[in-house]
């Protein structure tokens, strides 16, 4: 498609957005054309979903402006593809297509079943797919899946309009021949005259799909070319920031094997041998189910596992044993601090406190205020808390804030093994810095650390090693002068 | 209760991510001044100051029979089940778990107790025991269907409420069981200092309830289960079984309180039980408003209950119609749950368990 024919359909210029001292957004402008697929490509934190959340109106942007239309005609409408794709997986792709509510009928009328159903293979035969559009809509595959909420977000959309089609990293979940599935019903939208906005941190697949590439880093567009004037290497380039960083390495001095993990299976794991040492960082690098967001649940028995041995200092720990995990000495900081990692509704202390040490912290035994005051006291200073508000219920703490009351929590128990997942998502640069500081002085006193992170850049900074997992198996180890943030992120995109 | 605190001295740098909240090197005196400034707040003890209106007011509207000690004796002791009843709920309730069969556990216990006593002819004590390891029995099944076959609490309980009234239909005949002896007649109605027994056995168990749920650890586990079962549980708490022993417990209060009515009407009457349903529920709710800043809490319910029984009374004696209790309760119930609802959007019951 010849990007840059005919009148824009959005003209973003200079948008701005901060959150508190952190810029999100710094200048960002860009254009998209009728027909034109643009991917807009960085890490986490680049300002990706800032910009999406911007353009779909959540946020409000600071400065800069959004024009939806150029010239005459009517505005250009803006249709959301999120990440969660918002289908209701019980229902039919059929009952799912007529959630939209577009169907031109009072609700109170009996449903035409059979109008319906042609509608609706219509709808997804445009892509060129065929599938049963009177299965549940768990039963179909991810893209298939994807491609029955882009058919929802494209109904009533006639090409003498103007459309604009944003995608936010709607492969993520997607494998191999799924995704070309998917880029092929993306060629098609842009064929047919909207536009596309797609957001991926898959580098490969955008090359394949997009007329031009974005590049954000930190917030502001580090490139904006057509992707026929660049390749994967580029790429990678722009996004990680061209040079390799080297970095003050740790002088680590490796102990005795504290975690050993073989045989590991389950629901995204495939096989695999892990062996963390005392002292040692280690990190779990890959794509969104490579297995790398499951690894440390399943080592320490929170997921299910279907064969494998997980020993700590010599010790099994049986999957579904969580207290006897803990009393062993392991300590997991779940991702989702909402979902797992926090009760939300109660105070600071209460959550710092919410693992007893035994021996020290009985459970019938009237709790000590003093005892706990002091804990609060010394584990909030440690950690940075801020404010220093130990009766302060947890969900009024700022994300980072809430993250070291978490860490702090584990830390507390002197753990041996130190399971983390995302230790710093949605946390701003200065508490980054600080649990990144906090991980390793923890494993300085001995602990075995376990990280797994989507952001390569943060594992290239913190771990003595890392491991990168794709399907389930490990595909790298990288160590020693390997280990940066470019072979990282070039070992985990599938080949 | 918001005791003074004395804010820890080491308050760190970055004052950006402070999200309004002040935090103060404050002396001590003016600390504690604050504390009590917010223990005395109307938000946390607004109960305490509606009950004094409404002493007030039922003073004048009823001088003569409203502000008598005879009065006070009446609703203490005739609240005295209510209260033990709603004790026992909170405790499910701050581990997130709904138990919608109390009132017909009440009525089951209130039955059983006079049935093995005056049909079966068993020994007081055997009966009593007897009655309230039924009670923990029910409390044991209803916990084992919701962890292990994870029907939602609220699903649970009312299928539960609906077979504990047929049973008592079936053990009674639908018909009062009478002639339960003088001995067990004494029980909740023995009087020391003028207050009869059901009151100080009341007292106890809240006093028990209040130690386990605000002052241990395994309190702490019980609220942690309520707000988050999934971060509870990664945390090393053992959910399923706080979920369990909190339905045990409420059953065995509500199969103490069953026991007491019995004793007290000298009756084993089928009929009573649910209607003991709601006046539990909108206590324990307009008890998680008191003190604790929404979180369910022993004191505020047992406040809760008196203020209510208070507001009710008050209201008959200056000649309100007969169907003003359950006005009473169910305005304060939708009250009670829609303050807590707006003022913190995010704390939820967790209704399936």
């Amino acid at each position: 498609m010849t990007a840059g024919r005919g009148r824009a359909l959005v003209r973003v210029d200079g948008l701005t957005k901060s959150f508190g001292a952190t810029r999100a957004l710094d200048s960002v402008s860009l254009t998209i054309h009728p027909g034109e697929v643009l991917a807009v490509v960085g890490h986490n934190g680049s300002g990706k979903s800032t910009l999406v959340k911007i353009l779909a109106g959540f946020h409000t942007a600071d400065g800069g402006s959004i024009g939806l239309r150029d010239g005459a005609g009517p505005p250009t409408e803006l249709r959301f593809i999120h990440q969660d794709l918002g289908l209701v997986e019980t229902m039919s792709t059929l009952e799912n297509l007529g959630l939209g509510g577009r169907h031109g009928r009072s609700p109170w009328l009996p449903l035409r079943r059979a109008a319906e159903r042609r509608v609706a293979r219509q709808l997804v035969g445009q892509f060129g797919v065929d599938f049963d559009v009177d299965a549940p809509v768990r039963e179909l595959s991810p893209a298939e899946r994807t491609i029955v909420a882009i058919a929802r977000a494209l109904q009533g959309w006639d090409e003498a309009e103007t459309m604009l089609l944003v995608l936010d990293e709607p492969t993520a979940a997607l494998h191999g021949a799924e995704v070309e599935r998917l880029m092929a019903v993306v060629r098609r939208v842009a064929e047919r005259g909207a536009g596309v906005l797609f957001i991926s941190h898959r580098l490969d697949e955008v090359l394949g799909v997009a007329d031009t590439v974005l590049a954000l880093r930190n917030g502001r567009v580090v490139g904006h070319l057509p992707c026929s004037d660049t390749d994967y290497a580029g790429l990678v380039d722009l996004v990680a920031g061209g040079s390799v960083d080297s970095l003050e390495r740790r002088d680590t001095e490796r102990g005795a094997a504290v975690l050993r993990v073989r045989g590991l299976a389950g629901r995204s794991i495939r096989g695999l041998d892990v062996t963390v040492h005392a002292g040692e960082i280690v990190g779990v690098a890959g794509i969104l189910g490579s297995g790398r967001d499951e690894l440390c649940a399943m080592v320490f028995g929170g997921h299910p596992r279907d064969s494998g041995v997980v020993e700590l200092a010599g010790h099994p720990l049986a999957p579904g044993d969580l207290r006897g995990a803990i009393r062993r000495g392991a300590a997991f900081v779940p991702g989702d601090r909402h979902q797992d990692g926090a009760v939300m509704t109660m105070t600071g202390v209460e959550n710092l406190m919410a693992v007893r040490v035994p021996g020290a912290e009985s459970r019938w035994r009237r709790l000590r205020k003093g005892h706990e005051a002091r804990e609060a006291a010394t584990w909030f200073s440690t950690c940075g808390v801020v404010p220093a508000a130990p009766e302060m219920e947890l969900a009024r703490f700022s994300g980072g804030n809430q993250q070291k009351v978490v860490l702090a929590k584990w830390l507390r128990t002197r753990p041996r093994l130190l399971l983390l997942e995302e230790p710093t998502q949605g946390v701003d640069v200065g508490a980054k810095a600080l649990i990144h500081r906090l991980i390793a002085t923890t494993a300085g006193e001995g602990t075995a650390v376990l990280v797994a992170s989507s952001e390569a850049k943060e594992l290239a900074e913190l771990c003595d090693r890392v491991l990168v997992l794709a399907d389930g198996v490990l595909v790298a180890e990288l160590q020693g002068a390997d280990l940066t943030e470019f072979r990282v992120l070039h070992a985990s995109v599938p080949a | 209760m918001s005791a003074p605190r004395t804010a820890p001295d080491r308050s760190t740098k970055n004052p950006e991510e402070s999200e309004g909240m002040t935090v103060t090197d404050a002396p001590p005196r003016q600390d504690f001044r604050r504390g009590l400034r917010r223990t005395l707040a109307f938000r946390n003890i607004s109960a305490l100051y509606i009950l004094a209106v409404m002493i007030a007011v039922f003073s004048v509207l009823a001088p003569e029979t409203f502000p008598t000690v005879d009065t006070v004796r009446i609703i203490l002791t005739d609240q005295a089940l209510t209260a033990i009843l709603a004790v026992g709920l909170v405790i499910p309730l701050a581990a997130g778990t709904f138990d919608l069969s109390i009132g017909s556990q009440l009525g089951l216990a209130a039955i059983v107790v006079a049935w093995l006593l005056g049909v079966q002819g068993l020994g007081l004590w055997t009966s009593v025991l007897l009655t309230l390891a039924i009670g923990a029995v029910v409390g044991l099944v209803n916990g084992l269907l919701i962890v292990k076959a994870k029907i939602s609490s609220f699903i649970t309980t009312l299928g539960m409420s609906s077979i504990i009234l047929a049973v008592v239909s079936w053990v009674s005949h639908d018909a009062q069981i009478l002639d339960l002896g003088q001995d067990f007649q004494e029980v909740a109605t023995h009087q020391v200092l003028g207050i009869s027994t059901s009151v100080y056995v009341m007292v106890v168990l809240a006093a028990v309830a209040w130690y386990v749920l605000d002052n241990t650890h395994l309190g702490r586990a019980v609220h942690a289960t309520g707000g988050n079962a999934g971060a509870a549980r990664l945390s090393g708490v053992r959910t399923d079984a706080v979920v369990v022993l909190g339905l045990v417990s409420c059953s065995l209060l509500a199969a103490v309180a069953g026991v007491l009515l019995s004793s007290s009407l000298a009756t084993g009457d089928p009929t009573v039980g649910p209607g003991y349903l709601l006046p539990a529920f909108a206590a324990a709710f307009l008890g998680s408003t008191q003190f604790r800043d929404g979180r369910f809490n022993v004191l505020g319910t047992v406040v809760a209950v008196y203020v209510l029984a208070t507001g009710v009374k008050g209201l008959q004696l200056a000649g309100a119609p007969v169907w003003i209790p359950e006005l009473f309760n169910g305005v304060a119930l939708l009250v009670a749950v829609a303050v807590t609802r707006l003022r913190k959007s995010g704390g939820r019951a967790r209704e399936t368990a």
